[in-house]
């Protein structure tokens, strides 16, 4: 073991038995895979049966912690929740940030990961190595913070929760586990959590982790923070991410009413600049960090809610609802819930253009209408009515509807793309494609090279795909140290930076080149465990839609993103992550990044190479 | 506009000027920076070619920018419209063409004349103040042959071309019926050319053109008078200083929605927006 950062070892609890039993995780393993999303990545590897339903109770859940949690680096309170997704059928991994990162790593491992169901709804404890496993009893049904709120109450507050919302015990393919407020929020995992009949997890923590060079890290850490009240981080103090919503309107990658538009005329009635000064009642920090994003706003009723820009885009332009008071009121019933709001708004959204052309029979659920927008969240977690269909997610639900509604149904991989038009952002339209969560934002962050000013965002070529990887490189590490990437602009040189921080707490002797091996390793092992389970190139693309009608700038200019570009691109991006024309890796690319252990655990060899 | 390039002659001999007219100043930048800047804006995506004389120094160009050198000095505009014609080859099927000192042309000019050569018109070509505009004129790519046939027949002057091809001539008239040109440009300042040093003081002493400046996000939060203002500016760094702005690694701008950037010597024009926003775009 490392002489800090780690336990070395995954707690694996079987719900079906009630039991646990600590698993030793090699330092190799940690070393290669970091933690968070990188190890979570790993670890599904090992444990997850290929092939396996998502909801089937043998498909594992994992909450998977990183070398840095538990030092006082700043927004280093992040855990990875991950597990095979219901909504994609791929991996997905979504990352959060609240004391149950700490107090889920100090029970003492670097991950738990849940197989099996319970024989009723209940919640589960987990003390160190045991567990004990209660009744959820009237917590059923209720939103994940009240259920929160409740254990917290009959446990003691040394325990933190993470917890789903009703829409998670319906199986909603895109429900959230939220903590503190917050969510992990793509993919469905709330969904994988409700299939076993676990209503919450609770932890606390028992023991404590060692750095290396804890008067190093109390160093860096210093210094961090005081970087992290600068410019760079400015936008997120001031406003919190809708600083985006009116920006990107200015500049036509607000996605309007299900992506037949690039501007929403009434998005002045929705942006931070105009609104926050009527409704913004707080300004929030997540666990251990200093940089402070949350800003919450007074809804209807004078109920508070956390509104970031993807709530706001989803929930408003996508929909082409403009009363900000209904947004307010419809991303808190989601938070309620336990909705993801991208996945939910761009379901809806696509639902209203099908009822527009007449191929869904629900009247009610017109673009701009916000009380059918609030209808439709509350039908959606309840699986009633017309929310059975839309639970499944846009794919699914265009594949029962058929009548070509797969066109402009807008996922990838069956994830609803977020709050950044593709066409207009054509880096960012390779990330959206060949990613392996889908379509997500998180995981590839190409429109910062879209919008840095060093290529033509509307020509997507050879620049992009240099940025769109870069991006993703970055993302890989941040995601599995793991450090926000609202923190990203205050590293100057990040790949050394975030080397020096891993040596600080782990003693390794990692510099930037390694850590860069290490990013390139993590999104391959995640496509590796994709193409276990079924993926062909054919998924790496974006809906029709995107490739067959073009939008018009302000400027003039035209906004197209045509098959054969977008084709080109990702051949590029397959060359250079090493992959064959397949996008398979490479017989090279495994030896180099030492990839060829997964393939051992998982007969996967006839496919690769 | 699709398929379309540009081509700035830059190898002039500028000896009534006194000195090279693509280096003269420019509100902080230099006239081939901003004719340049202007013309890319105009046929974006297509390629925008300076044609320099032999062994010519230039001013710094923004990336992108072609440079070709003219294969012998001071043959006149025929010579380097072959070279920049040849140069563009297959990636565009016409192009308009611009002198380097026009320094209150607009794209809209550019877009209009471009818009002029229909299908069966070789070239349009503008006639202001009872001038014709030769470099000021769009072409078809294609005739690069007969202007070389030309060439090596000694036969130098844009005239020769023009009696042996279809010509659309565009009056004023004509010219402002584009609705947006008549708007941004109602003079047809666009073709006026400097040549002597005090042509250049005169239009160095203009006003600069008015822009709509707008802030976004944490840029707006300051004074949410200023959210939007018009301010004069020749390029954005003007803009940007107007502003009370800083284009640095937290800031960019997009002009029009368009293109973003944080390049100063990025020229502005009449009935511009430039919007300010913060670099980070996470959300």
């Amino acid at each position: 073991m490392p002489p800090g950062g780690y336990f070395g070892k995954a707690l694996l609890v079987d719900l079906n038995t009630g039991s646990a039993e600590a698993a030793p995780i090699d330092e190799s393993v940690l070393r290669s895979y970091v933690g968070g999303a990188g190890l979570g990545t790993w670890l599904m590897h090992e444990h997850c049966p290929a092939g396996i339903d998502p909801l089937d109770p043998r498909a594992p859940l994992m909450f998977v912690f990183s070398p840095l949690v538990g030092t006082p680096l700043t927004t280093s309170a992040k855990f990875a929740v991950v597990a095979k997704s219901p909504l994609t059928g791929r991996l997905t991994d979504a990352l959060a940030s609240s004391h149950f990162a700490i107090a889920g790593k100090l029970t003492g491992h670097d991950a738990i990961v849940l197989t099996g169901a319970c024989e009723e709804p209940s919640y589960v404890l987990i003390d160190r190595d045991e567990i004990r496993i209660e009744p959820a009893g009237d917590l059923c049904g209720l939103p994940a913070a009240d259920a929160e709120a409740r254990l917290r109450e009959q446990h003691g507050p040394a325990w933190r929760v993470a917890a789903i919302g009703p829409a998670g015990e319906k199986a909603v393919r895109y429900a959230t586990i939220s903590h503190d407020g917050r969510h992990a929020g793509r993919g469905g995992l709330g969904a994988v959590m409700g299939s076993k009949l676990c209503k919450a997890i609770l932890v606390r923590p028992r023991t404590k982790v060692a750095s290396a060079d804890p008067a190093g890290v109390l160093a860096a850490a210093k210094d961090l923070r005081t970087r992290s009240f600068g410019a760079a981080t400015a936008k997120y103090r001031n406003l919190g991410t809708m600083a985006n919503l009116l920006a990107f309107n200015a500049i036509s990658t607000l996605p309007t009413r299900n992506f037949t538009a690039a501007r929403f005329d009434e998005a002045p009635a929705l942006g931070a600049e105009e609104i926050a000064e009527l409704r913004q009642v707080a300004r929030n920090s997540c666990a251990s960090c200093s940089i402070g994003c949350e800003h919450i706003y007074r809804g209807p009723n004078g109920k508070k809610t956390r509104m970031e820009y993807e709530n706001v885009f989803a929930l408003g332009p996508l929909c082409g609802v403009s009363d900000a008071d209904a947004v307010i009121a419809a991303s808190a019933r989601c938070d309620e819930l336990g909705l993801d709001t991208i996945s939910t708004g761009g379901t809806i959204a696509w639902a209203m253009e099908c009822v527009e052309k007449g191929l869904i029979d629900a009247p009610w659920l017109r673009f701009g209408d916000a009380q059918a927008l609030l209808r439709a969240i509350e039908e959606i977690a309840a699986r009633q009515g017309l929310g059975d269909l839309l639970a499944e997610g846009s794919r699914a639900a265009s594949q029962t509807v058929g009548n070509d509604s797969d066109k402009f149904a807008a996922h990838v991989k069956g994830l609803e793309l977020p709050g950044y038009e593709p066409r207009t952002l054509q880096a960012m339209a390779l990330g959206l494609a060949v990613n392996a969560r889908g379509a997500d934002h998180n995981r590839s962050g190409a429109y910062e090279a879209d919008l840095s000013g060093a290529h033509d965002r509307l020509q997507g070529g050879e620049e992009h795909v240099v940025g769109a990887i870069e991006t993703e490189d970055r993302a890989a590490v941040m995601d599995s140290l793991i450090l926000c990437k609202f923190l990203r602009g205050v590293f100057a040189e990040p790949f050394p930076d975030w080397a020096n921080l891993l040596q600080l707490v782990t003693g390794w002797e990692v510099d930037a080149t390694e850590l860069a091996t290490t990013a390139r390793r993590i999104v391959l092992a995640k496509r590796m465990f994709n193409l276990r389970e079924g993926w062909t190139r054919e998924e790496d693309w974006l809906p029709d839609r995107f490739l067959s009608e073009s939008l018009k700038l302000e400027s003039g200019r035209t906004a197209a993103l045509t098959a054969s570009r977008l084709e080109t691109m990702i051949d590029s991006y397959y060359r250079n992550r090493g992959l064959e024309p397949t996008g398979v890796p490479t017989p090279d690319t495994l030896s180099e990044l030492e990839l060829e252990g997964l393939l051992e655990t998982e007969q996967i060899g006839a496919n690769v190479g | 506009m699709d398929d379309a390039a540009a081509i700035v002659l830059a190898g002039g001999r500028s000896s009534r000027m006194g000195s090279p007219k693509a280096a003269l100043e420019w509100h902080g930048s230099t006239l081939l920076r901003r004719v340049t800047g202007i013309v890319a804006r105009a046929v974006s995506p297509g390629p925008v070619v300076v044609v320099s004389a032999p062994g010519q120094s230039l001013p710094a160009l923004a990336p992108g920018i072609e440079v070709v050198a003219d294969e012998r000095e001071g043959r006149g505009p025929l010579q380097g419209l072959a070279a920049g014609l040849a140069a563009i080859g297959d990636r565009a099927a016409v192009a308009y063409v611009s002198s380097t000192d026009v320094p209150l042309l607009h794209p809209a000019f550019v877009r209009r004349v471009l818009g002029a050569l229909d299908d069966g018109v070789d070239v349009a070509l503008p006639e202001v103040g009872g001038y014709r505009q030769p470099l000021s004129a769009a072409y078809r790519v294609d005739l690069v042959n007969a202007i070389n046939t030309l060439i090596a027949a000694d036969r130098m002057r844009p005239a020769f071309l023009f009696e042996r091809t279809t010509v659309r001539h565009l009056g004023e008239t004509d010219l402002l019926h584009d609705a947006t040109l008549a708007r941004l440009d109602p003079k047809l300042s666009s073709v006026s050319n400097l040549n002597e040093p005090a042509d250049y003081e005169r239009a160095h002493a203009l006003p600069a053109p008015e822009i709509t400046v707008e802030r976004f996000g944490p840029l707006a939060m300051a004074d949410p008078a200023k959210r939007r203002q018009t301010v004069g500016a020749w390029s954005l760094g003007e803009a940007a200083d107007a502003a009370g702005l800083t284009l640095d690694e937290h800031v960019v701008a997009a002009l029009n929605g368009d293109q973003i950037t944080r390049d100063r010597h990025v020229p502005l024009v009449a009935g511009d927006t430039v919007a300010f926003m913060v670099a980070d775009a996470g959300g």
